[in-house]
Order: structure tokens, then sequence, then C-alpha cells
């Protein structure tokens, strides 16, 4: 049976666990499943079970210790964030099981919780509470949080709708920087802001991985994942390809990338010429019916 | 089931939380803010009085007796205030999932706070609907009787409140995956209103000539007619055509438990893909 379990920090042993991880998506499955069959068997049986589902997922196993940080590569639209959603227990496994020891920071979605209609400093309350932030604890860091977003006092009581974009992320970063649960997962939140908000938020990173913290960090960006991580996996096709130092992952990663586009261009290439190809044979075929036409003419 | 039972209840404060967010937003947009929600209800009771009760004569069903102690206004403005928390429910009930779906894509809670935040926030609402309700029954001379405290009134409640989370755990999920349940929602929103006899007492129903035995039995099957019978019953108990009959009594503690089982049920067994969905 796949779940999710989450259980209380322990000192020693893997913080995060996945066994034979997968998940499934239907594709077209909303339109073509009526109501009945949805009532009756759920989501175990799928009337297009054969054809039209997709795992983003397999097959996916690996054990994260405390204080390692772990990069995840891989091309667009390999399971990288469906990964990070299935350890964030947001999303529930079709097959396998992922334990996490430790209450987790997701810095997945930085606005979300957000209300637009609330001010700064309601929010900051509502989304750190929704955290399992205490009150005296926020009330302690509220400065620190606003400090740290570059919020000028005077907007911290205007309502987040009046906020520009910037402001909305810089203050979802400072106040989720403040989360102290052991796990962190952060999704290509890093580039977050103008170059020196960016510094800030690297620092802010740097300290919580001192902190023997672990983090699970998704991102294109090379220099990002060279500098916070140890460890990198390598998702490729719905599975786990490698699972080395971050280095080789990110060799490995770039060769196929590289393979990709050599092959690519081969192919552009080949189409080309074949087009080439056409073109001339079009032309002959021109040329000749004019000369059909000359003679026609001349007759 | 015991320990998702456990994992709402650690998580009360969230369901709290988001609950005093969406009494804050709804109140603090305008300054008069609750008097507001109140002249809705109040305006159409007005209306209702004058069409069903003074043109429609639909007060005819109302015992003599009843004059003194509230008559057909009280009867209004007690089922039309509840009914309007019960609509509420029922046209956010879709989009209890679906409005959250960052929150839920990021957080690590039991999904059933979500619907059950809903769900408390209409029941503080109907709460403040009560200083209202108090008003006419001291003006209307209404007479509150132990029989109708102690046992219609907290009946009543329950069953309502659990109807509503039974249907809102349904229509949320059901709404992610096909979302048109939204427009049908309010289609049967409609009809409700008056398959529960808001606007006049059953008894001018049951007793009709004109209607077939079948359809009298089919009308009290509905759960909501003996949920708005017991909420009028608190000020009129002791009248028979008042009070809700054996079957309707039956059909409503028996239909808002079904609902409630039925709405988790779907929940349970819908999540997954409501996840992926979301």
């Amino acid at each position: 049976m796949a779940h999710t379990t989450y259980g209380a920090g322990l000192a020693t042993g893997p913080v995060i666990e996945a066994k034979g991880l997968g998940v499934k998506f239907a594709v077209n499955r909303r339109r073509k499943r009526s109501l009945r069959e949805m009532f009756i068997h759920g989501t175990k049986r799928d009337p297009n079970a054969e054809g039209d589902e997709f795992w983003p997922l397999r097959d996916v196993t690996f054990e994260i210790g405390r204080g390692e940080c772990v990069g995840i590569v891989g091309k667009n639209g390999t399971g990288k964030s469906t990964l990070l959603k299935l350890i964030a227990g947001v999303l529930i496994p079709d097959e396998g099981e992922v334990h996490v020891h430790g209450k987790v920071a997701p810095l997945l979605e930085l606005r979300a919780g957000f209300n637009d209609n609330l001010t700064g400093r309601e929010n900051v309350y509502l989304v750190g509470s929704l955290h399992g932030m205490t009150e005296r604890q926020i009330d302690e860091r509220f400065d620190e949080i606003v400090d740290f977003a570059e919020i000028e006092p005077k907007f911290v009581d205007t309502p987040v709708r009046h906020y520009s974009s910037g402001m909305k992320v810089r203050l979802g970063f400072a106040l989720i920087s403040q989360l102290e649960h052991p796990v962190m997962l952060v999704d290509e939140v890093l580039a977050v802001g103008d170059k020196a908000f960016k510094r800030k938020c690297y620092e802010a990173i740097d300290r919580m991985l001192a902190n023997q913290r672990t983090m699970v960090l998704v991102s294109h960006n090379e220099s990002d994942l060279r500098r916070f991580c140890n460890r990198g996996l390598y998702v490729k096709g719905g599975g786990l390809a490698l699972d080395t130092d971050i280095d080789a992952a990110l060799a490995a990663y770039n060769d196929d990338t590289k393979a990709k586009i050599a092959e690519r261009e081969k192919r552009d290439a080949e189409r080309k010429k074949r087009a080439e190809r056409v073109k001339k044979e079009q032309a002959e075929k021109q040329a000749e019916q004019d000369k059909d036409g000359d003679g026609g003419q001349t007759a | 089931m015991a320990s998702r039972a456990l994992a709402v209840w650690e998580h009360r404060k969230v369901v709290g939380l988001l609950v005093r967010r969406d009494l804050k937003v709804k109140y603090q947009q305008s300054v008069l803010g609750y008097a507001w929600t109140m002249l809705e209800p109040l305006a159409l009771t007005m209306v209702y009085f004058f069409v069903f009760g003074v043109i429609l004569n639909a007060s005819r069903g109302m015992p003599e007796d009843t004059k003194v102690q509230g008559g057909f206004l009280l009867f209004l403005v007690a089922g039309i205030l509840p009914w309007n928390t019960f609509g509420a429910i029922l046209s956010e009930a879709p989009r209890a999932m679906i409005t959250h779906s960052k929150l839920i894509t990021t957080m690590k809670v039991p999904r059933e706070i979500f619907p059950l935040a809903t769900v408390g926030t209409k029941f503080i609402e109907y709460l403040l609907t009560w200083p209202v309700l108090i008003l006419f029954v001291v003006f209307l001379g209404g007479r509150p009787s132990w029989e109708g405290v102690l046992v219609w009134l907290p009946l009543a409640i329950v069953l309502q409140f659990t109807f509503g989370l039974g249907l809102t755990l349904f229509l949320s999920t059901v709404n992610v995956l096909l979302r048109d349940v939204e427009r049908l929602v309010r289609i049967v929103s409609r009809l409700l209103f008056y398959g529960s006899a808001i606007l006049f007492p059953a008894a001018l129903v049951l007793t009709a000539d004109a209607v077939p035995d079948w359809a009298k039995t089919l009308y009290q099957l509905n759960p909501l007619l003996g949920i708005f019978e017991m909420h009028r019953a608190v000020w009129f108990a002791g009248f028979e055509e008042l009070t809700p009959t054996t079957l309707a009594l039956a059909s409503s503690v028996i239909g808002s438990v079904l609902m409630l089982v039925i709405g988790y049920w779907t929940f349970r067994r819908l999540e997954m893909s409501v996840l992926k969905e979301l």
C-alpha cells in the first residue's frame, strides 16, 4: 500500500527514505470516465488504464541523511517537481513509500497562503501559524522577517494586494526561512528578487545548512547546485538514473543534453538537406515545364 | 480512520486560523460588514412576507393560536436565517478545495481541514444571525418553550451542520474533477429552497388533496424538510402542524448521518486524484 509517513525527528538514520516510489497520471481521464465508474471503482480501476496512463516517476529509491544537501537535476518534465511534492507529502504515491522524519519547510511556492486582502502583518501571522510557528515565535521574529524582506515599515500594515510581486515573494522567503523545520524542500525559488536580495537568500540558506538541516533542491542553475549541494540525483525519463555527487550528476546531465543537441542538429541538417533536395527537384521540374511551355508556344 | 481523525484534531488550530481569516476578510472590506450581511435576508423576508403571507395567503397553514407568539412573520424569519447559512454552505462547498489549491499543494496537512474550515466559517456566521432573530422574537412576542430550546434547537443545529459538512466534503472533491458540479449546485439550491418548505408550513403540502400520497412521502424524505421544521419548532413547539412528522424526523436524522458518511467516503476515495488535479 502506498503511503507517506511523518515521524518525529530521529537522531540517527536517514531523514528521508523513498522506496520504489511511483506516481501515475492518467491522460485525458476526466473526459472519458463516467461519474458512475468514478464512484464505484474510485481511482483503482481506470477504463483507460492501459493506453492513457503516464508515469512521471517510477521505481525511485533513495535515502537522504541528516545534514545532506541533495540537488535534483534533469530535463523539464522528467518529474523533478513531482518528486519534491511526494517528499513534501502533498501528493500521495501510487506505488512505494516515502518516510520523512521531522517537519518539512516547503519552499515550493513562496506566496502560498497569502491572502491579498489582508495586510503584510496579518499574512505573516497567518502563514507562519499555518506552518506551525507559535504566536510568540512570530512576535519575536517579526521585525527580523520584515527587515529581511526589505519591506518598508509603512507598508507592513497595507493589504498585500498593493505589494509588488517582488515584495510578496521576498516576504514569503523571509518568513519560510525562519522556520526551524529539519527538512527543507526548495524548488527553483532561489532566483528571487534582485541581485542584492539574491545574495541575502544565499546567505540565509548557507546559515540553515550549517545548522545540520537537510535540504533537497530542484534547480536548473548549475552554480546554485554546485554551491549548496554535496550530492546529486539525476532524474531521467521518470526514473532515477544516477545517485552520486553533484558534479558527476551534472556532468551526466550535460552529456545527455549535449548528445540531445547534437542529435537535434543532425536532424535539422538532414531536414535542411532534404528540403534543399526537394527545392532542387522542384526547380528542375519547373525548368522542364517551362521548356515544354516554350516548346508548346513555338509549336 | 482513527489516526486520520486524530490528525485533523491536531490541526484544529489551522482550521481556526482559516475561519478567522475568512471572517476577517469578509467583514473588514466594508464598514457596515455585519449590517450588510443581515440586510439581505431581512429584505428578502419582507418580500416573502408580502408575497406569500399577504397576497398568496400561505399563512393559512399556521394555526390560529400562533398569532400571539409571532405568527407567520416569526415563522419566516426563523426559517430564512438558517436557510441563508445553508445556502451559503451549498454555494461555497464546490470551491472549498479549489480556492486553497496553493496551500494544498505546498503544505502537508490533512486535507479534510479545508472543507471543515468552510463549514466552520458558516457556523460562526450562523451564530451571528442570532441577535437579529432574538430581536424579532422580542418584538413579535415569541415564546420559546423548554421543548423547543432543549430538544429542537440543538437537534436542528447539529443535523444542519452534519449534513452541511457531508455535503461540503462531497462537493468540494467532486468539483475538482468535474467542474460542472458548481453550476448544477446553483440550480439544486433553488429547488431545495422550495422543497424544504421555507416559505410556508410543510403541513400545507401534506394536507393538500391535490398532492398524491407517494409525493407526500417523497417530500418528507428530504432531510432538509425536517431540519428546517425543527428550526421553527423552537418557537412554535406543541403545534402539531409545525413540528416534523415521524417520517420527516427520521429522514433528517438518518439523512444527515448518511450524508456525512457518503461525503467522507467520497473525499477519501477521490483524494489522490484531487491532489494530482489541483
